[in-house]
């Protein structure tokens, strides 16, 4: 019998120890029940945060926010198919059923901003139960309530009525909501810029790349300037102008952050931060914003890479003739902003062609650059601050910002007078200031005038093809839906609406 | 043959019983001695324990272990020899003659045999769940270098596809039809009774005395949370009783790619031909070099043919077994030695097993198998979509550009100008074949052992201990001088990936079992627990950009690629009880019940343990009064099982919520770390369940000269593991989680006949089966997946094609004006899809969808069928299997039939839509218009690209001869020709492998969901061996 009792103990000793040895937990991954418990662990949250900010402003916001505009145009590339989720975009051909969308920029957009909610209301639920320098904390909690804010300022601004998540999402239930109303939007993005701006510590004493009092100032003085709150724009900004912590750079051209150097300069309120490297922090705007197809000499005179390859598909983001003709004799702007290339796979007699300068900037690696993204600059602020001015009726006042911006690129003072002019002299050096920033849309919507500058726009180009780069190759023409599209709106991204029974 | 070692066992001692008590019946002898050997045929392998006697006697004998035997008996009488397997043969006394020799044949009827089933064996007669078993004898001479490959077409209700023809690869399992969303269909495989989690073709099939298969929910839910894709138990070889045996199988022979059932591409005329009339038809200035296509006639560069070769294969194993005394031992020495017939393919083998049973008394038993093995692979990135696969890229290159230029050698890359319409650079794929590196080098070690201990009569306390290690690594490298991807100008980045997988598996089972027979009730009951745990520890290491081709390593790079670069650890653990109770009453009313329960690690908390019961019954029809005699049928049983199994392939760590530490971010150019939550955790996450109903009759005729099965099975998935698609507005793409239910059901036959015996033997074995699946249900408001050109959607089988359906192009102006268009795009000659929501217009996707389903990839029936044919001293076998019914999806067509003349095109794009007078074959559109015409027929997944792919092959053909006349110190010898994948029948014209079908290579669009996709993999070589099988 003895012999059978040790059996029946080693029977019991595996049932005891049952539950220890099924409990397996990630050795190389770290899991939720282990994670937002220290300081270091939100430092690291909120990091993440910001990490979608580069796959926007390398994709999705340059696409929606510029090409879809008068500002740029693709060049086309017959030979290339399954172009069309930028073409739309460009053309205005964005098509729509049912309130929805198939386009990918258009998803990416959506479900990029979206990423940076949900890591921020992750941060945001968590890090009040958990004790730590309160400077830390606040500063932490500053950034959260500002990336979340910015993010709903976009979605709202594309989509007007959007699911708000303020909290994560339990599980498969929660994981969508209801479309809120635009204003309930923008409360929240208001509350949340208002608590922010206290929280967060000033230029000087934040890490550079990372949100700042004056940035979150800037960003609520914009959607007060979209909600047309004139007066609540100009309390807003006012600190940063007399903050002295932001001033415009000598030259336009220095503006702009370069791929290693110059980064969150004098000038800069709020940029998208890049590295380049092997470590997957890079972009490659640069790289899309060309005429293709382009040989290994050409790209490798364009960026001076150790290892440059030809480029091939269909090019975005060329400047169109109407932006080149929007600057004023002697604007240095121009030349800083833009330059023309040889592009000798272009077929046709004309291979000279325009590009973006202003971003440009040499690198190391093929398709792999660290040029930051200017989301805000001190001239925006300037150009912000004027328009809030004018609209309360302080003309002259605007006047005076609006010449700081000027005097930089070389130009007189302006000759605009009385509200109505200044407004639109502010608009046009909106244009040139912010070319190619990701602006254009968003003014042209916000001040109601789609149909009188997109619609001439769309003439020019069926008119004159050739113009816009459409190669002289027969039936190389604008497809015959360009233009259909001039809702102030984005449609829903079809994928999502396919799974949420909200929309 | 098959089991015939443990019937020996078990009958040896009723044999030596049986000896003696007619050592005392010798005296009674007479006249004459008689001495005789008895041996099987066709091995001529002697029999022991064969037994003798004189016929209306009760005279006999027993032959001893080298099958000898003598007798005294008067001429005239009979012998009757007989044993369990072998036909009984009776032989007349002739006066003078003393010296018998007699050879048993293998007898029809196989009830008699043992069958391996999950913990156990049992007479195949009272066997009540659905299984089928295979001896490795029947597979030996096949020259394939995985284990499924020699199933192929043997085995009822289990699909097995070679999905490429990579040796060592690819080769797909399915046993009824299963399938799951997202977890593993693939089967548990159990090697001696230890679930292995390596893979199970590094195992040398030369090893391998018996397969198992499972197919039914009892004969699996032993195996609990594992078993619902079924079980294949694999056991390896031991001694036969009372002999030693030396064994030397070797084979060698060479395997190429027949010129029949490749993809028909354009040769460098047609090409050229083709360019001429792109820019002729788009009144476009023909570019120079196209003008004269003749000028090419002679300069055809086919760079798929270039990647093939004409490659070697060999095998070679010595099996030594033996069982004398209390100890039984068998050594396994095999080498496998293969070239593919891409160039730079290498695939060896190096394997040794060595299984010892040793009795240490009569009550008490030891035992030990230890196989290690080493297998070295190297495949160049033969597989895959364009940017991966250097045969998919291979055929869309220009055959125009050169391969070799003026002195032979190898060019570098081609890239015409751009005015030829030439948008991509083409590295030499040869070169690229040549020059990468893609190797895994795998060492592997599975090791069983026992302690068997009887206390008592009938008891036995077994407690296992069994260890699996593998160690594999991988290395992969490009030098700046070769690249798989397509637009790689030349020199490119030289790049390496270096990984090392180590990983551990052990389990200790503990089991008593209890088997006694009371009068006419015998039952047998079996209890156990068993633990299990797997730790596998991965390191990645990805560099680029290096100073020196001949220097790789990782020091030497410039860059180290940190998402390419990780470690990181994979664990689970199983603990579980099980226990059977298998009750007969005469051997003809049988009944077993089983249950498991399983505690997985893999499972969230709130639902840790499963509970997986069966039960089946069956009836002998035979035994019965009124069957008993009958003169035609000669055995009949019913059968029906109930079950409810799990299936846990779902990952380890599924169920929590898991943080990525390394979504780092800069700062100012300062890379500074950040994390985020990457997926949301379910602590009630589980199991896949299936409750699996099986019923089946099995039957035999004329003494079972002929015997059919037949299965019929429906069976319910319910509690599908499922990454369930939530709105990304959560900030999370999906969540894991139980949803839905699939119903699978079919029916499988199984004929074994022998049409005729004597001198000239055939035995025929042929089987169909019929599978189908229906999606019962998915989650809550979803009704449909979509993958890129599938639908899974409620109501429909699984992994259906989805797209547009093809009317033909438009024929002319009126067509085109009469019939629903795509606005802008649609011209005469474009493709012409079906306006299937009646609005007018053709819609891809959104909400006025034209989409619908176009294909289905899994085929109707499949079948296979062998056949076995001796004669005198020649054996001849042939084994063939097909699949009828089932459609692929051309994924290669979407850039092999680009009408803008991007790639080489396949040779039916010659025959296109030219003009109203001359529209071509109907298959290819119009060229005329560019993307914005050409690009709907090719991005819109359409039915353009599904057809059928019902094929039948040839597997096998093996000759034989056994030489009888052979100096002493060989027992036998045979001589054999064997020709593996001989031909294929079909009419699918997508490539030369119709079995792509279940899935792509696990690249592209690969997936449960998107089964039935073809890239152009590996082919499949026909292999023509010559082999000889020894015994010492």
């Amino acid at each position: 019998m003895k012999k059978y009792s040790i059996i029946f103990l080693i029977l019991l000793m595996t049932f005891t120890s049952c539950e220890d040895f099924l409990t397996v937990i990630p050795e190389t991954q770290l899991s939720s029940a282990t994670y937002f418990k220290t300081e270091k662990d939100f430092v690291q949250a909120i990091n993440g945060a910001y990490a979608p900010l580069r796959g926007y402003y390398n994709g999705p916001a340059w696409l929606l926010g510029e090409l879809h505009s008068d500002n740029t145009f693709y060049l086309r590339n017959v030979l290339f198919g399954a172009v069309e989720n930028a073409e739309n975009l460009a053309d205005f051909s964005v098509p729509i059923s049912n309130g929805t969308t198939p386009n990918s920029n258009v998803l990416s957009a959506w479900r990029t901003l979206y990423l940076i909610i949900s890591r921020c209301n992750q941060v945001l639920a968590t890090i009040d139960s958990v004790e730590f320098n309160a400077d830390s904390k606040n500063n932490i909690k500053g950034q959260a309530l500002f990336l979340r804010a910015f993010s709903y300022f976009h979605l709202v601004r594309y989509f007007q009525k959007v699911p708000l998540h303020l909290i994560p999402v339990p599980g498969r239930d929660g994981s969508g909501l209801p479309l809120s109303e635009e204003a309930a939007v923008f409360d929240q993005i208001s509350k949340d810029l208002t608590a922010a701006v206290p929280l967060l510590p000033q230029k000087s004493t934040q890490l550079p790349g990372r949100v700042t009092q004056g940035a979150a100032r800037t960003l609520l003085a914009d959607v007060f300037i979209y909600r047309k709150r004139w007066s609540d724009a100009e309390q807003a900004l006012a600190p940063v102008i007399s903050s002295g912590q932001y001033s415009l750079m000598p030259s336009y051209a220095l503006a702009f952050p370069k791929n290693s150097t110059n980064k969150n300069n004098a000038e800069s309120v709020f940029e998208v931060q890049f590295r380049e490297g092997p470590d997957g922090l890079q972009g490659n705007f640069l790289y899309q914003h060309l005429p293709y197809p382009l040989t290994v000499a050409e790209v490798k005179s364009l960026f001076n890479t150790t290892n440059p390859q030809p480029l091939d598909g269909q090019g975005n983001n060329i400047p169109t003739p109407d932006i080149i003709a929007a600057y004023e004799p002697g604007d240095l702007r121009k030349d800083a902003s833009i330059m023309n290339i040889t592009v000798s796979g272009r077929p046709g007699n004309n291979k000279i062609t325009p590009i973006i300068k202003k971003f440009q900037d040499a690198h190391a690696q093929h398709q792999n650059h660290g040029i930051n993204w200017p989301v805000y600059r001190y001239a925006e602020v300037l150009l912000l601050m004027a328009e809030a001015l004018n609209e309360q009726g302080k003309s002259g006042d605007a006047v005076g910002l609006l010449n700081q911006v000027r005097s930089r690129a070389g130009l007189g003072a302006s000759t605009a007078a009385g509200q109505a002019q200044v407004r639109e002299a502010i608009f046009k050096e909106r244009r040139v200031e912010l070319a190619f920033e990701n602006k254009r849309w968003f003014d042209i919507m916000r001040t109601g005038r789609i149909q009188e500058i997109i619609v001439p726009y769309g003439q020019r180009i069926v008119a004159n093809p050739l113009n816009y780069y459409f190669p002289p190759i027969p039936g190389a023409v604008p497809r015959n839906n360009v233009f259909t599209n001039l809702e102030k709106f984005f449609p829903y991204p079809a994928a999502e609406s396919e799974i949420s029974p909200f929309f | 043959m098959k089991n015939l070692q443990l019937f020996r066992v078990k009958f040896r001692f009723f044999g030596v019983l049986f000896f003696m008590l007619c050592i005392s019946i010798l005296s009674f002898g007479q006249t004459q001695s008689v001495r005789g050997v008895v041996t099987s045929d066709p091995d001529r392998e002697p029999v022991p324990g064969a037994i003798v006697s004189i016929k209306g006697t009760q005279k006999g004998t027993v032959t001893d272990i080298d099958g000898v035997f003598s007798i005294t008996a008067t001429p005239g009488d009979i012998l009757v020899v007989s044993f369990v397997g072998f036909t009984t043969q009776e032989i007349a006394v002739v006066s003078g003659q003393t010296n018998l020799s007699i050879n048993l044949v293998n007898s029809i009827s196989d009830l008699s045999e043992v069958v391996v089933v999950g913990y156990g064996s049992q007479i195949k007669k009272e066997v009540t769940g659905a299984i089928q078993s295979i001896g490795g004898a029947e597979l030996k001479d096949m020259p394939v270098s995985t284990i499924a490959q020699k199933l192929q077409g043997r085995l009822a209700g289990v699909q097995i596809n070679q999905t490429t023809g990579q040796p060592g690869r690819g080769m797909q399992v399915r046993i009824r039809g299963q399938l799951s969303v997202s977890g593993g269909s693939e089967p548990l495989y159990v090697v001696d009774g230890f679930p292995i989690t390596g893979d199970i073709n590094s195992i040398n099939p030369d090893e391998i005395e018996d397969i198992s298969v499972l197919k039914d929910a009892a004969s699996t839910a032993l195996y609990g949370s594992r078993a619902t894709n079924g079980v294949v138990l694999i056991t390896t070889k031991k001694g036969k009783a009372g002999q030693t045996n030396v064994n030397l199988n070797v084979f060698t022979g060479f395997q190429k790619v027949p010129m029949r059932g490749r993809l028909e591409m354009m040769n460098a005329e047609e090409f050229a031909q083709f360019k001429k009339e792109y820019y002729e038809d788009a009144k476009r200035p023909v570019p120079s070099i196209f003008q004269d296509p003749a000028q090419f006639k002679d300069k055809n560069n086919d760079w798929y043919d270039a990647l093939l070769q004409t490659a070697p294969i060999s095998s070679y194993n010595l099996t030594l077994t033996s069982n004398k005394d209390r100890v039984n031992t068998s050594a396994v020495v095999g080498i496998f030695d293969q070239k593919g017939v891409v160039v730079n393919t290498d695939y060896k083998r190096f394997s040794l097993r060595l299984n010892t049973d040793y009795k240490i008394s009569d009550k008490v038993n030891i035992g030990v198998n230890v196989a290690p093995n080493y297998v070295f692979d190297n495949t160049p990135r033969s597989d895959g979509d364009r940017g991966q696969g250097i045969i998919f890229n291979a055929l869309h290159t220009w055959p125009v550009m050169p391969i070799r230029d003026e002195k032979g050698e190898l060019t570098l890359f081609n890239r015409f100008p751009a005015e030829t319409g030439n948008i991509f650079a083409y590295p030499n794929w040869v070169r690229s074949a040549q020059e990468l590196t893609n190797e895994t080098t795998r060492l592997n070690l599975l090791a069983t052992s026992y302690l068997e201990w009887k206390p008592i009569k009938n008891l036995s306390l077994k407690s296992t201990f069994n260890v699996e290690l593998n160690n594999s690594r991988f290395f992969f490298s490009n030098p700046s001088t070769a690249t798989s991807a397509i637009n790689q100008a030349i020199p490119t980045v030289a790049a390496s990936i270096r990984e090392t997988n180590n990983n551990i598996s052990w389990l200790n089972e503990n089991i008593a079992t209890y088997r006694n027979t009371i009068n006419d009730h015998s039952f047998e009951v079996l209890a156990g627990f068993s633990n299990q745990r797997f730790r596998l520890d991965q390191y990645r290491i990805q560099a680029d950009t290096y100073a020196d081709d001949r220097i790789l390593t990782s020091q030497a790079a410039v860059n180290i690629n940190r998402g390419g670069t990780f470690n990181a650890v994979q664990e689970w653990s199983l603990t579980s009880v099980f226990s059977r109770l298998t009750y007969s009453y005469k051997g003809k009313y049988l009944f077993t019940a089983s249950a498991r329960g399983d505690g997985s690690s893999r499972f969230g908390v709130n639902n840790r343990w499963g509970i997986f019961p069966s039960t089946s019954v069956g009836w002998v029809l035979s035994d019965e009064e009124f069957l008993k005699g009958n003169p035609t049928i000669s055995f009949a049983k019913l059968r029906s099982s109930f079950g409810i199994t799990g299936n846990n392939n779902i990952g380890n760590y599924t169920q929590y919520a898991l943080i990525n530490n390394t979504v780092n971010v800069a700062f100012g150019n300062t890379l500074t770390p950040g994390a985020a939550v990457t997926s949301l955790d379910n602590p009630n996450l589980g199991w896949e369940t299936t409750s699996q109903i099986d019923a089946g009759f099995d039957i035999g005729f004329l003494d079972d000269r002929i015997s059919f099965n037949y299965d019929y099975f429906t069976k319910n998935t319910t509690n599908l593991l499922y990454a369930v698609q939530i709105p990304q507005e959560s900030g999370f793409t999906n969540f894991n989680d139980n949803i839905g239910e699939i119903k699978f059901w079919g029916h499988e036959f199984q004929i074994n006949a022998v049409p005729t015996t004597g001198a000239f033997k055939w035995t025929v074995n042929a089987n169909i089966s019929f599978n189908r699946n229906e999606v019962i249900s998915l989650a809550d408001g979803i009704d449909r997946v979509y993958g890129s050109f599938h639908i899974t959607k409620v109501g429909e089988p699984f992994g259906q094609f989805y797209g547009l359906q093809k009317l033909g192009n438009y024929a002319n102006e009126a067509d085109l004006a009469n019939s629903p268009k795509i606005p802008g795009r649609s011209t005469v000659g474009s493709i012409k899809l079906q306006d299937i929501n009646k609005d007018g217009v053709i819609t891809f996707g959104g909400n006025q969808d034209d989409r619908t389903i176009i294909g289905n990839p899994f085929p109707d029936f499949v079948y296979g069928i062998s056949n076995n044919f001796n004669y005198k001293n020649w054996d001849m076998s042939i084994v063939g299997s097909g699949n009828h019914g089932q459609d692929l999806y051309m994924r290669h067509l979407y850039s092999l039939a680009n009408l803008d003349g991007v790639f080489n095109m396949v040779r039916k794009a010659k025959d296109r839509f030219r003009s109203p007078t001359n529209p071509g074959e109907g298959i290819f559109g119009t060229t005329v218009g560019g993307g914005n015409v050409t690009g709907i027929e090719r991005d819109w997944p359409n039915s353009n690209f599904v057809w059928d792919a019902s094929f039948f092959t040839i597997r096998n053909i093996t000759l034989g001869y056994t030489f009888t006349k052979l100096p002493k110190a060989i027992r036998s010898a045979r001589l054999y020709a064997s020709a593996q994948n001989v031909l294929v029948f079909t009419n699918y014209w997508g490539g030369q492998n119709p079995e792509v079908s279940m899935q792509s290579n696990g690249l592209g669009d690969g997936g449960n969901l998107s089964p039935g996709v073809d890239l152009g993999p590996y082919p499949v070589p026909r292999t023509i061996t010559f082999g000889a099988n020894i015994n010492f």
